[in-house]
């Protein structure tokens, strides 16, 4: 048995779902998908004809997006690889199937390597597309351009892919697989964060003036002969121009694609067996720690157990940096926010300013509740039946986790829009009425996560996280943000009228206005809600049990 | 105590189970035994709760489980065939948080927790994770939780599935004393001799439809025993 052979669950599989039906549903998605390569396509045109057409330096700028396009996507490409072939070589499920056939541990490596390439490349591959032939497209280039540009993508995969299975075998050698993805899920958002206050700071604080933005644009590109990036836009900037490739670096780029991949391959073959006889479930004992000698009521049951589950489940653990980064990135605009110059401007910036921040921690609290509120029904997983058999009533149930999760999520958001306030020196009447708005917006929209995820469990997953990216998911998010919006214009909008047209009688306008956002908020609270408890009545096998 | 009233159950255009009637009593053990696909996990999929019957109704210790759902689930015990468990808690936890949602009050859980854990041999693991456990240990567990209630109807799929010997000789004394002591027990199986040792009736489902009924001593005047009986209905 030989790895193509090992292929045939996959391909077979890809076949088999392939049918009217589920074509027919993914329609949209791939309409979407295919608006998307039209607009990055035309964007990345239009932002190659501005940046070609600056005098002197258009070209060189261009080339250097080129190579910084390469540049970024490199380590988010290893660290990718290397969350994706902790799961495929140690975590997959067919593992066990697998071993227990005659096939070579060298074919198991190479059908692994091969999953873990593709499942971490095609999105690269969608992205990449339209920002390879919009340059085709702005430079008019030749059709080897575009050949070369494909196996150039290629090749760059697969060195990224050599290099993210090696580490994943190095990192498993050291630690517990699990504890490896988790810990490079945190690197990643690290590493995002890391990104965004280097681009943060090499920017000018003047955004208006373009030469400035292009100047520091230039500074931060790197531009090493060591790098792919590099080795890249060498062999194929050339070609865009209609001239003749440096051959050195696409023999570069080239052998060292093989010698990653042959080296993870070696390496692979070395201590796969190994690592796997490593991970084989062992008995484990937790310590007790801060439950022990607890007894839940049946109200505090389900808090009992999530609460559990969440320290103990490292897995859980990695969108709680994407959150803490979101933080971080929204207290650190806000600490950078001239206020004195803003000032200036109108009279009302800083109750401008607090309409602002209210909005910023609306995204916060949509993305929190995305996390812990929305996935709150599906943590229970496969193990729902025991729920669903049991005398528990599924809307007490769902009253319990939204009661669990509210006031953690309340608090971080009133303490949010507090900090921010503070910082902006806003006091009183206007401090007061955020963190009541922040209070209402927190309870909404947890009570519209709590419901919407009742509504579109998601119980057979691998790990939580996947459920809060998930397209119910989205829908709660695009929800959450237009309540969240609604209410701020609403606010605003009652302001305005107090404080830019007073003398008015404007009673009649503001009382409707508050009725309105009431009604609003009471949809989308107890809707959800009540939806998602009928759904969760229905028969186990439609809950996917 | 169980009464099964003309239940069906379809998924799309397949009839998993065709109006079975069948009722149990008190310290009864029932067997339901039939062929791969038979309708067995979905009929007592259905006495749980978990799925709804298009037709007929289902009763438990008195209470329809489409009206009273949570009286009728809150004297019963469930074992099912796969045993998806929260995998990041211990045996004991586990079982601790079983014992809320029955509203049971504390002195008493912790008592039966303790006793259970003991009971069936996994009083040692009690603080290890679940997920860690072997396929009998999870099946012993899943007994401990089904019973930490002290339910008055236990439904079974497959009780003994990767036990060891000692493992399925503790649960069939489990089995019989309960039945002893007046909780009935429904089993659904395909372990001809086990379902032939334990249970006083055994049914014999196929396509969904319970074929026949037959006394203990019934089957054991017949020449072959259960399995020719089982080969002739089934077949």
């Amino acid at each position: 048995m030989r790895a193509p052979l090992l292929a045939q669950p996959m391909l077979l599989g890809l076949r088999n779902s392939l049918t009217a039906p589920v074509i027919l549903r993914r329609l949209p998605f791939a309409i979407i998908g295919a608006l998307f390569w039209l607009g990055l396509y035309l964007a990345t045109y239009r932002l190659l004809s501005f940046i070609r057409g600056i005098e002197f330096m258009g070209e060189l700028f261009s080339e250097r997006l080129f190579s910084m396009t390469f540049f970024s996507l490199t380590g988010f490409l290893v660290l990718s690889n290397v969350i994706t072939a902790i799961s495929a070589f140690y975590l997959s499920r067919d593992l066990p199937f697998l071993f227990s056939k005659p096939v070579p541990t060298g074919a198991i490596v190479r059908i692994k390597t091969v999953e873990t390439g593709l499942d971490t490349s095609w999105m690269v591959i969608t992205f990449l597309a339209p920002v390879f032939v919009a340059y085709g497209a702005s430079y008019g280039a030749p059709a080897i351009y575009y050949a070369a540009s494909l196996a150039a993508i290629l090749l760059f995969l697969a060195l990224t892919t050599g290099a993210g299975v090696l580490i994943a075998h190095l990192l498993t050698a050291m630690f517990p697989a699990r504890r490896s993805r988790d810990v490079m899920l945190g690197a990643i958002t690290l590493l995002f964060l890391a990104f965004y206050f280097i681009i943060k700071s090499a920017l000018p604080p003047d955004l208006s003036a373009p030469d400035a933005v292009l100047q520091s644009f230039t500074r931060f590109s790197p531009d090493s002969p060591f790098l792919p990036d590099y080795w890249i836009t060498r062999t194929l900037f050339p070609l865009l121009k209609g001239g003749r490739p440096d051959l050195l670096y696409g023999i570069v780029l080239f052998s060292n694609a093989c010698f990653s991949l042959l080296l993870s391959s070696t390496f692979g073959r070395m201590v796969y067996r190994r690592n796997i006889e490593k991970i084989l479930p062992g008995e484990k004992t937790p310590g007790k720690g801060l439950t022990a000698g607890i007894f839940p009521s049946v109200d505090s049951s389900f808090l009992y157990k999530d609460g559990i589950t969440f320290f103990r489940d490292t897995g859980q653990w990695s969108q709680i940096f994407v959150i803490l980064a979101l933080v971080a990135v929204y207290l650190y605009n806000f600490k950078s926010i001239p206020l004195d110059a803003l000032l200036g401007l109108s009279p009302f910036a800083v109750q401008i300013m607090v309409g602002i921040n209210l909005l910023m921690a609306g995204l916060v609290l949509s993305a929190v509740a995305a996390r812990f509120l929305y996935t709150a029904v599906s943590l229970e997983g496969r193990a729902f039946w025991i729920v669903k058999s049991s005398p528990v009533d599924v809307r007490r149930m769902l009253w319990l986790k939204f009661l669990s999760g509210f006031p953690p999520v309340a608090a971080l958001i009133i303490s949010l829009v507090a900090m921010t306030n503070y910082a902006m020196h806003v006091q009183g009447a206007l401090m007061v009425l955020s963190a009541l708005t922040g209070l209402l917006l927190s309870a909404t929209v947890c009570g519209l996560a709590t419901g919407l995820g009742a509504a579109y469990p998601k119980f057979r997953h691998d790990n939580i996280a996947s459920v809060s990216v998930s397209i119910g998911a989205m829908v709660f998010m695009v929800i959450a943000f237009g309540v969240v919006a609604a209410t701020i214009a609403a606010e605003s909008w009652i302001f305005y009228l107090h404080a830019v047209r007073p003398g008015g009688s404007h009673a009649s306008q503001v009382v409707l206005l508050l009725l309105a956002l009431a009604a609003v908020h009471a949809a989308a609270f107890y809707l959800p809600m009540r939806i998602g408890a009928e759904r969760l009545c229905r028969d186990a096998d439609t809950l996917g049990l | 105590m169980i009464t099964l009233e003309d239940v069906s159950k379809s998924f799309g255009g397949f009839r998993a189970v065709q109006g079975l009637s069948v009722s149990i009593e008190d310290g009864e053990i029932f067997g339901l035994v039939g062929p791969n696909g038979a309708g067995k996990t979905t009929t007592l999929r259905m006495m749980t709760g978990l799925l709804t019957p298009d037709k007929g109704r289902v009763m438990l210790g008195g209470h329809d489980m489409a009206k009273e759902p949570l009286a009728a689930k809150s004297i019963l015990g469930y074992i099912p065939d796969r045993a998806f468990l929260y995998e990041k808690l211990t045996a004991r936890e586990f079982l601790v948080f079983t014992a809320a949602i029955y509203g049971i009050t504390k002195n008493t859980a912790v008592r039966r927790v303790e006793e259970l854990l003991l009971l069936l041999g996994i009083g040692d693991v009690g603080d290890s994770l679940i997920e860690s456990f072997s396929q009998g240990m999870r099946q012993r567990l899943l007994f401990a939780s089904a019973l930490i209630h002290e339910p008055q109807v236990l439904l079974i799929d497959e009780p003994f599935t990767g036990l060891d010997p000692f493992g399925v000789k503790t649960l069939k004394d489990i089995i019989t004393d309960l039945g002893g002591r007046g909780v009935s027990v429904f089993l659904a199986t395909h372990s001809l001799h086990i379902a032939e040792e334990l249970c006083h009736r055994i049914g014999f489902i196929n396509k969904g439809t319970l074929a026949a009924v037959r006394q203990r001593d019934e089957i054991r005047q017949t020449e072959g025993g259960l399995e020719a009986l089982f080969l002739r209905i089934s077949g």
